[in-house]
Parts: C-alpha cells; sequence; structure tokens
C-alpha cells in the first residue's frame, strides 16, 4: 500500500492571528488567507492548514484539549487510494470527497484523509560539510557560515500522536494501512513508517490516559543541522518557548528542536534522519532519557570571550 | 564553580520586587525570571486589583514550560492559564487543571505580596531552569 505520510494538517483554532504569525515565524509559506483561516507550506507543498474552532466543515473534534482536526496523508496513485477505500469500507465509514481523496477515522477515532499526494519534488542540495578524509563537500572559497540563509522547512516529516491504546491504534495502522514498525519505545510506543517512504519514522505514538488524546508534536524537516540550529535560534530571538533541543535523538539519528506553538502542539525542526526500508530489524528499548537523545543543548544569549575583565577595578 | 553561577542554581530569597503593580496590564499574563536563569520561571496574571502568581511548569512534564511566546501564558480568551506544550487549561486563580493532559493536577503558586506598590516574592524561590 503506497502512502508516503501526512501532506497536510487541519487545525481548529480560536487565535487564527497567533497561529498565522506563529507558522510564518517558523518558517512556512502562506499560500492561502482568508477570513476562514489560511494554509501554510513548506517548500514541497506539504503543510499546515487553520480553521476556526467553529468552522462547520471540520470534522469533528476529539473531547480533549487536542486542537488537530485532521491528518491528510499523501498516497503515490489511484490505485492506492482503492485499495484503502476497499479496505476502509469492510468496518467503517469512508467518505469519497469531492476533490477525489478518503475521508475517515481510526480505531481510536482520529480524523484520516488520503488523496494523491500534491508533494512537489524537491532538487536541493543536502547541507555541505568538509571532512578530512572525505572528499570536500564545498569546494575552496565555498562559505559554510551564513547568518542570513534562509532556513526553510524542506517537507513534513512526521506526527506524533497521545493514544489511549498503543497496541489497538499500532495493529489498525499496521494491519490495516501497511505500515512497519522501525523501533520501539517499550511502553510508550512504537516508530512507524508507511510502505512508500523510507524515513525512519512519519507516525509515533505514546501511550496516555484518555483524556490526553491529540497531537503530542509535529515535525519538518530542515536542510541539515545547520539550519536546523539557525532556524530555531532566530525562534528563541523572536520570543518564541523553546520546549526541548536543540539535540540529536537515538532512534531515527534525527536532530531536533521543539518549541511551543499556539496550535497548542509541539512543533519541531528535525533534520537528517535515518532511512530504511525492508531489510531493516526493528530496535526496542524503554523509553528513558538516555535513550532519547545522543546529546541534549540549550540556546544560550550569543557571547564571546574579549572586553575588559568583569572584575577589574579602575 | 564560582559564586554568581553557584546561586544561580540554589534557592534564595528574592531582594528586588518583580515589578510596580501598576506596570501590569489587567486581564494579561507576564513571565519572570527572578533568579536570572535566562529563562521566565515564573508568570503573573492581573486581573483588576488581584494578581496571581504561577510557576512556569506545566504539571504534565517535569519543568515543562508553557508559554508560546515572551510573556503568553492565556488561552485566547484570557480567561484562563493555558500551557501551549498540549493545550491544557488551568483555572488562573486556582491553578486547577480543567482540560488537557494535566487533569486533576495543579500548577505550582509562588506566594508573592503587593507593598509600596509593587510586587514581591515572599520567601525562598527554587530555581526553575533545567540543569
Amino acid at each position: 500500500m503506497r502512502i508516503i505520510g501526512p501532506d497536510e494538517l487541519i487545525f481548529g483554532v480560536d487565535d487564527l492571528d497567533a497561529c498565522r504569525t506563529f507558522l510564518v515565524d517558523y518558517g512556512l509559506t502562506e499560500v492561502d488567507r482568508t477570513e476562514a483561516g489560511g494554509s501554510y507550506h513548506a517548500l514541497d507543498g506539504t503543510g499546515v492548514t487553520l480553521r476556526r474552532r467553529d468552522d462547520p466543515a471540520l470534522p469533528k473534534p476529539l473531547p480533549t484539549a487536542s486542537m488537530l482536526r485532521k491528518t491528510i496523508y499523501g498516497v503515490e496513485d489511484q490505485e492506492t487510494l482503492d485499495q484503502i477505500a476497499a479496505e476502509l469500507d469492510k468496518d467503517r465509514e469512508v467518505v469519497r470527497e469531492a476533490d477525489g481523496s478518503l475521508s475517515c477515522r481510526d480505531d481510536l477515532d482520529f480524523a484520516l484523509g488520503f488523496r494523491i499526494t500534491t508533494r512537489k519534488k524537491l532538487d536541493l542540495p543536502a547541507e555541505l560539510i568538509n571532512s578530512p578524509g572525505a572528499r570536500p563537500g564545498r569546494g575552496p572559497n565555498v562559505i559554510g557560515a551564513n547568518q542570513d540563509a534562509e532556513a526553510k522547512p524542506r517537507t513534513l516529516s512526521h506526527i506524533v500522536y497521545f493514544v489511549p491504546d498503543m497496541d489497538r491504534m499500532t495493529q489498525f495502522y499496521i494491519d490495516r494501512l501497511k505500515f512497519v514498525v522501525t523501533d520501539k519505545f517499550t511502553n510508550t510506543g512504537p516508530f512507524l513508517r508507511p510502505q512508500a517512504n523510507f524515513d525512519h519514522h512519519v507516525l509515533f505514538m505514546i501511550q496516555t490516559p484518555a483524556y490526553m488524546q491529540g497531537l503530542e508534536h509535529l515535525a519538518f524537516h530542515m536542510q541539515g543541522p545547520t539550519e536546523l540550529m539557525l532556524a530555531g535560534s532566530r525562534m528563541v530571538k523572536m520570543g518564541y518557548e523553546s520546549f526541548w533541543g536543540p539535540g540529536r535523538h537515538k532512534f531515527g539519528s534525527n536532530w531536533f528542536w521543539y518549541f511551543n506553538s499556539p496550535l497548542g502542539t509541539h512543533v519541531e525542526y528535525d533534520a537528517d534522519m535515518d532511512l530504511h526500508d525492508g531489510e531493516w530489524v526493528e530496535r526496542e528499548t524503554p523509553m528513558s532519557a538516555e535513550a532519547a537523545q545522543l546529546f541534549l543543548f540549550e540556546n544560550v544569549e550569543k557571547w564571546a570571550p574579549g572586553g575588559p575583565p568583569p572584575g577589574k577595578k579602575d | 564553580m564560582n559564586a554568581a553561577s553557584r546561586r544561580r542554581f540554589e534557592p534564595r530569597e528574592i531582594v528586588e520586587p518583580l515589578c510596580r503593580f501598576g506596570d501590569l496590564v489587567d486581564g494579561k499574563s507576564r513571565g519572570f525570571d527572578p533568579l536570572g536563569e535566562g529563562r521566565d520561571t515564573m508568570f503573573l496574571v492581573r486581573r483588576g486589583d488581584a494578581v496571581h502568581a504561577w510557576r512556569n511548569h506545566c504539571p504534565h512534564y517535569d519543568r515543562a514550560r508553557m508559554a508560546w511566546k515572551k510573556d503568553e501564558f492565556l488561552d485566547p480568551s484570557g480567561e484562563q492559564v493555558m500551557c501551549f506544550a498540549h493545550g491544557a487549561l488551568f483555572a488562573i486563580d486556582t491553578g486547577e487543571c480543567t482540560l488537557g493532559p494535566c487533569l486533576g493536577q495543579s500548577l505550582t503558586p509562588v506566594e508573592v505580596e503587593l507593598r509600596d506598590g509593587a510586587v514581591w516574592v515572599k520567601g525562598f524561590y527554587e530555581p526553575g531552569f533545567r540543569r
């Protein structure tokens, strides 16, 4: 089943203006803005759509604090859409929308959509580095440090749900949508990737009480660690609240930096995630601070040695 | 470790007021960093003549920060404290969680007093920054 990953996340919010400002400051491009809301895209056209909480066109909300109203997955082709429809028709209502997409709810009542992906194929350079013993990533006179680099999110990377029944949800995504478990935190949840994506995870789940059900975070891939640091430090400078990071995860190997947001979920920058195929054998370990990250840093104000010694009397 | 950085990580009395009461905007929140840790570790909410003081710690995770931007600790209606990590709502006056990941838990209060037109932290203040 050739599902690629989340193409679009739809939120129903109270403070549209705060959410708009946040998403643009985060680095997404506003491609649509109306009274009803707006759409905010990464470079490949994946992204976030905002609507007012009481918009009657939105799927019903979860009975929790979550503002996420729908997760729309991109798939490769019509054949995949037909397979999904045939599979999910067996035990739930699957709505064929006017635009050709499918709408339904998963086994724990998260609203889902499926459509032929609207992702644009990206053809962009990786972060280029020079490493002794290896062919230079940047030739002579090519500068690596650019304070004014754009640092735009490239593509929607993954989402993480709080779920009251991790096993049931995992089975749904594995049995019905043919996702694969890459790694697992025991008693916390599995990292899942769909068939048409090598990324370590596009979906991760965290077992919680029912009153917490919702979106823990969403993440976009950046070019590399340097763009991640640049984008994150700009967010801090603008007054946004860093929640966790910068650091580098162990499972997935991705660099991370999480921020609080007016969408009531963490919004993460990630970079340089591992890829896996059918040969991979899943790992499992209990969740802990040690298991969650290779290292963790905290942003501080810029500082440099120099100037008069602070204790000097004149 | 020198004396200054040691003090930063130990509870101590705050010898200066947080701010003048009149500088607080009615119905708004404002963050403070009484120990100079580099991050707001508490916030005040003014409602009329009353001021409510809470630590910037969501009870959901250890020392989780709550605002989405500098000084933004309230939900869009201004009627409740909101944690912008996962959307939990709290009563401004009691700190009790009313919706979201922290149901059954409460914010941690900071004891403050109004004196000479200013807001003062009473007693010892614990650092709030993760180490």
